[in-house]
């Protein structure tokens, strides 16, 4: 097994021509340390520059500003066949001339290696991806998500120092990417590769991630595990982005607490730069409600009920609680349990399942 | 699918009488490719096997035991085979070029225009180039170097006039396969550890392979049925079947001879026409992963061999510009290579003596064109979207004619429409339908491609809406197939003003052409009036085909699937 390396991306800048406004940065300096062996999520909405980012770090693309290191060996000025790297695009680039046995022995072959290391390596990597018998097929003969763990074997055949993935479930049916993307992270923690992956996909994100880098416009927005974006976001695009929230305005009062929805809040963070009496913005999941019929006590509050989305498993409903909107999930608890539209019914929520935020634009 | 057109086949009668307009255009149809494309082609079969009375075959013996006759064969097939080679070759260098080198748009455009040159002018005009350029009062042979008796004529001249002439058709074929290849694939095989060079060896070279058998392919049916480049430079040494053909008919008013040459050329045409269509068309690997990014990953060239490629290009594309200016100079001299005073003397001729020509060709364009851009999209639509029997053998059909050398169908038509019942030798007609039907076929292409890019539940939808289905022809069908109409347009015209190889055979002291009355003045050595209608046919080719451009892209419907260019069309001069 090889010795996985670490990245190190530092200040990596890159601009475009713009047909209107001139020049954007697509990334600006984007920083980011990436331990060996470690599973790292670029997360982001569509635009934001994430394949920019990764294709830099792959040597598609040159950085205008920015420094790469490969284990601590400074890659900025190699080109990508000489990196290392293993990469695994979005609609898979499998060589449509080559059988799949060929496709994934081409960086092997690059290499020089001999016939027989090169049968031994393929085979095992196939059956490491589950393809074996598929050797004499063509890629337009494999469905979906055969061609996507060939591109996968393809990739980690070379044993790259780091393996690179640009959404590469996203032309997959949804039952599909769930199961890939499960196994695509057992074969990460196997091989113990350094992984950058991107995705737009939150959930995606949180269920391969050791730790996601949150982008936005270019830059990065917040890093670190899948709960810290959750239950500690650094700003109201993170909490908007990583999950659904209800955002509702308030304001610190004495003793960290806030009051709205008819209660005080008493926050257990109070986030940084926000003075008594400073406007805050409360963070609310739809999933931290506890709803129920009877009567409207022990610091319940009433909520009417303007819409039902039953969607088997959970049921989404929309309320009215004192003139705010808000979104709410509950699992279904039996058909019994279902409210009905124009309902009142009572709404509780704890200290734990809020945030606050520093209000951004007051 | 099978079913459908058991249906169709069972229900004609009924059909018939729910779609009468149908069965009357298809009738019509079949009557008009009967009388145009069977018929010629019949006669000519029957000509040369059918000796009085009885079935022979001694005309083609006599041909084949002829050694002067073999060697014409030979010459041709080896002209074809090396325009074909270095056309392709040629073509991909520049559209490798072009779609890899990452240039600047203003120079790819510059080297397109000076590339498309030959395909906008009558077929020889390189070659009148190279006389000038060469020929015994040649610019650089006798003016520059002072070379006497240096002789222009021969196998090499012609091969060099060839290649220039057809590869663009190389590169317009090449240069959309190699953009539609994923660049990703190519990064891929960077990443993979492959240099530069490997990934072009052993990815994009590979990718590429049935583009270039087909580009092969297409110029060597092109050389093979060339005619006026032969006569003009092949002089004596180089005899090939066309110009064989040609004099055995115009010399030695030898129908016969004629039929029995234009016959063997046939063989090796059609065998290229069906290996084209069969085995290259199927094996194009186009994108099986869907769309590609469409930015190149990163600089597939090195700096130096991207200067490298940029400066050949540029070598070629001058030597054309090079010929092309020295066409309009030496229409503006009094004598090229004797005495360079200016002169307008020459488009005085052109326009006085000449009148009649310009004016002929006008009218035989000018009828041409309507007809073959709405033959090509009726047929084409027709066979694309209605399912009436036989129409698999329509469109069969309606391809014999563009894929025979012009020489053959030149010869058939002569044959067949010299002698009852259809007497139209020396007619406008003839010449009209020779065009229409031998060049609206790019049309039928085009619309069958279109429409079978658009979704039929579009006209679904409007006659689910309540249109009737006249009324969803033209509000639905017709704008979306509008640009296949003009792409068969300009296809019919730019060949309408420079084809000669089939009209050669027609023409008659009633009508005759810009093309062969400039072939004419070649064999005069009047030079500079060959020029001076060269150059206006460039020059009307240029100004109709901008404005049929512009008509394209003002009436292309919004997010209508685009057409390949009318130059695009032009796989088969
Ligand atoms: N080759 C390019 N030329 C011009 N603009 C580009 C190019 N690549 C990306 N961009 C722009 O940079 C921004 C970031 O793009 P990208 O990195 O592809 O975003 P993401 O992968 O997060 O969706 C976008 O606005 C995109 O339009
Ligand atoms: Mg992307």
């Amino acid at each position: 097994m090889m010795q996985a390396v670490g990245l190190r991306i530092d200040g990596l800048s890159k601009r475009f021509a713009h047909g209107v406004k001139g020049e954007v940065y697509a990334a600006r300096d984007v920083s980011l340390d990436v331990q060996p062996g470690e599973f790292l999520t670029l997360l982001g909405p569509s635009g934001c520059g994430k394949t920019t980012t990764l294709r830099m770090i792959a040597g598609f693309e040159r950085p205008d500003a920015g420094r790469i290191f490969f284990g601590g060996r400074d890659v900025t000025d190699l080109a990508a066949n000489d990196r290392g790297i293993g990469f695994v695009f979005q609609n898979y680039a499998l060589f449509p001339h080559l059988s799949i046995f060929e496709n994934i022995a081409y960086g092997l072959r690059v290499r020089g290696q001999d016939g027989d290391s090169i049968i031994r390596a393929v085979s095992e990597v196939m059956a490491l991806v589950g393809l074996s018998g598929y050797e004499q097929q063509f890629p337009a003969q494999l469905s979906g998500g055969e061609q996507q763990r060939v591109a996968l074997a393809r990739a980690i055949v070379i044993r790259p120092r780091v393996l690179l993935f640009d959404e590469p479930l996203s032309n997959l049916d949804a039952k599909l990417r769930v199961q890939m993307r499960a196994e695509i992270r057992a074969l990460q923690r196997r091989l113990a590769i350094t992984t950058v992956y991107v995705t737009h996909d939150q959930e995606e994100a949180m269920a391969v991630s050791d730790r996601i880098a949150l982008m936005n416009r270019g830059t990065i927005v917040q890093v670190g595990t899948a709960q810290d974006l959750y239950h500690r976001p650094a700003s109201a695009f993170v909490a908007q982005f990583v999950g659904r929230v209800n955002m509702v305005a308030g304001h610190l009062e004495q003793s960290a607490s806030v009051s709205a929805l008819g209660r005080h809040f008493v926050l257990h963070e109070i986030p940084p730069g926000v003075a008594s009496g400073d406007p805050v913005r409360l963070v609310l999941r739809p999933e931290g409600f506890a709803l129920s019929r009877g009567p409207i006590a022990n610091g319940a509050v009433a909520a009417k009920v303007l819409s039902r989305t039953f969607l088997g498993e959970k049921i989404e409903y929309e309320l009215d609680c004192l003139g705010e909107r808000l979104q709410s999930v509950r699992y279904n608890a039996g058909a019994g349990a279902l409210f009905e539209e124009g309902e009142t019914i009572a709404l509780r929520c704890t200290d734990e399942t809020v945030i606050a935020l520093k209000e951004e634009n007051p | 699918m099978t079913t459908v057109d058991a249906r169709a086949v069972t229900g004609v009668a009924a059909r018939v009488r729910r779609d009468p307009a149908l069965a009357a255009a298809v009738a019509t149809l079949w009557l008009l490719l009967a009388l145009f494309v069977v018929y010629p082609l019949a006669m000519l079969l029957a000509r040369i096997f059918w000796d009085h009375g009885e079935l022979s075959v001694a005309g083609l013996a006599s041909v084949l035991t002829d050694r002067h006759q073999i060697r014409a064969f030979a010459n041709s097939l080896l002209l074809a085979l090396f325009v074909g080679v270095f056309g392709t070759l040629l073509g991909f260098l520049f559209a490798f070029t072009a779609a890899r080198c990452r240039l600047p748009r203003a120079i790819v455009s510059t080297i397109d225009a000076s590339v498309l040159l030959p395909l906008v002018s009558p077929p020889f005009t390189t070659a009148i180039g190279l006389i000038f350029s060469f020929g015994p009062r040649g610019l650089i042979t006798y003016g520059l170097l002072g070379i006497k008796g240096f002789t222009v004529y021969g196998m090499g001249s012609t091969m060099l006039a060839e290649t220039l002439t057809y590869f663009p058709i190389a590169y317009l074929t090449l240069r959309p396969m190699l953009a539609a290849i994923d660049p990703n694939i190519e990064g891929m095989a960077l990443s993979l550890g492959a240099s530069r060079r490997r990934v072009f060896r052993t990815v994009t070279l590979p990718l590429c392979i049935p583009g270039l058998a087909n580009a092969f392919l297409l110029l060597f049916a092109a050389s093979l049925a060339d005619f006026a480049t032969p006569l003009i430079l092949g002089g004596n040494q180089f005899p090939v079947l066309p110009t064989q053909a040609y004099l055995q008919i115009t010399g030695l008013f030898d129908f016969r001879g004629g039929a029995v040459l234009s016959f063997v050329l046939l063989v090796p045409a059609l065998a290229v026409f069906l290996l084209q269509r069969q085995w290259v068309g199927r094996r194009f690997y186009v994108t099986i992963t869907g769309k590609g990014a469409g930015q190149t990953p990163f600089d597939s060239v090195a700096p130096g061999v991207r200067w490298l490629l940029l400066a050949a290009c540029i070598a070629v594309a001058s030597l054309i510009v090079y010929l092309y200016a020295l066409l309009l100079y030496a229409s503006l001299v009094v004598a090229l290579g004797a005495n360079h005073a200016f002169t307008l003397q020459h488009y005085r001729v052109i326009f006085t003596e000449g009148l009649k020509p310009i004016h002929d060709t006008l009218i035989i364009a000018a009828l041409a064109t309507p007809l073959g851009g709405l033959y090509g999209v009726l047929l084409g639509y027709l066979v694309a979207r209605k399912l009436f029997p036989g129409r698999r053998s329509m469109e069969a059909v309606s391809m014999i004619n563009y894929a025979l050398p012009g020489t053959i169908v030149g010869i058939a038509y002569l044959i067949a429409f010299n002698d009852p019942p259809f007497v139209l030798t020396g007619t406008a007609l003839l010449i009209v339908a020779c065009y229409v039907f031998r060049y609206g076929p790019t049309g039928i292409r085009t619309t069958i491609a279109l429409l079978q890019q658009i979704d039929r539940s579009l006209e679904e939808a409007s006659l689910g809406l309540g249109a009737r289905s006249g009324t969803t022809f033209r509000r639905v069908t017709l704008p979306l197939i509008l640009p296949a109409f003009f792409a068969g347009l300009g296809v019919v015209f730019i060949r309408s003003m420079t084809a000669i190889s089939a009209t050669i055979f027609l023409v008659s002291i009633g009508w005759t052409l810009i093309t062969v009355k400039i072939l004419e003045n070649i064999t005069e050595l009047a030079l500079g009036p060959a020029a001076a209608f060269s150059v206006l046919v460039v020059v009307i080719v240029f100004v109709v085909i901008a404005g049929i451009g512009r008509a394209l892209r003002l009436l292309r419907a919004q997010g209508a699937p685009p057409v390949t260019s009318m130059l695009g069309g032009w796989s088969r001069p």
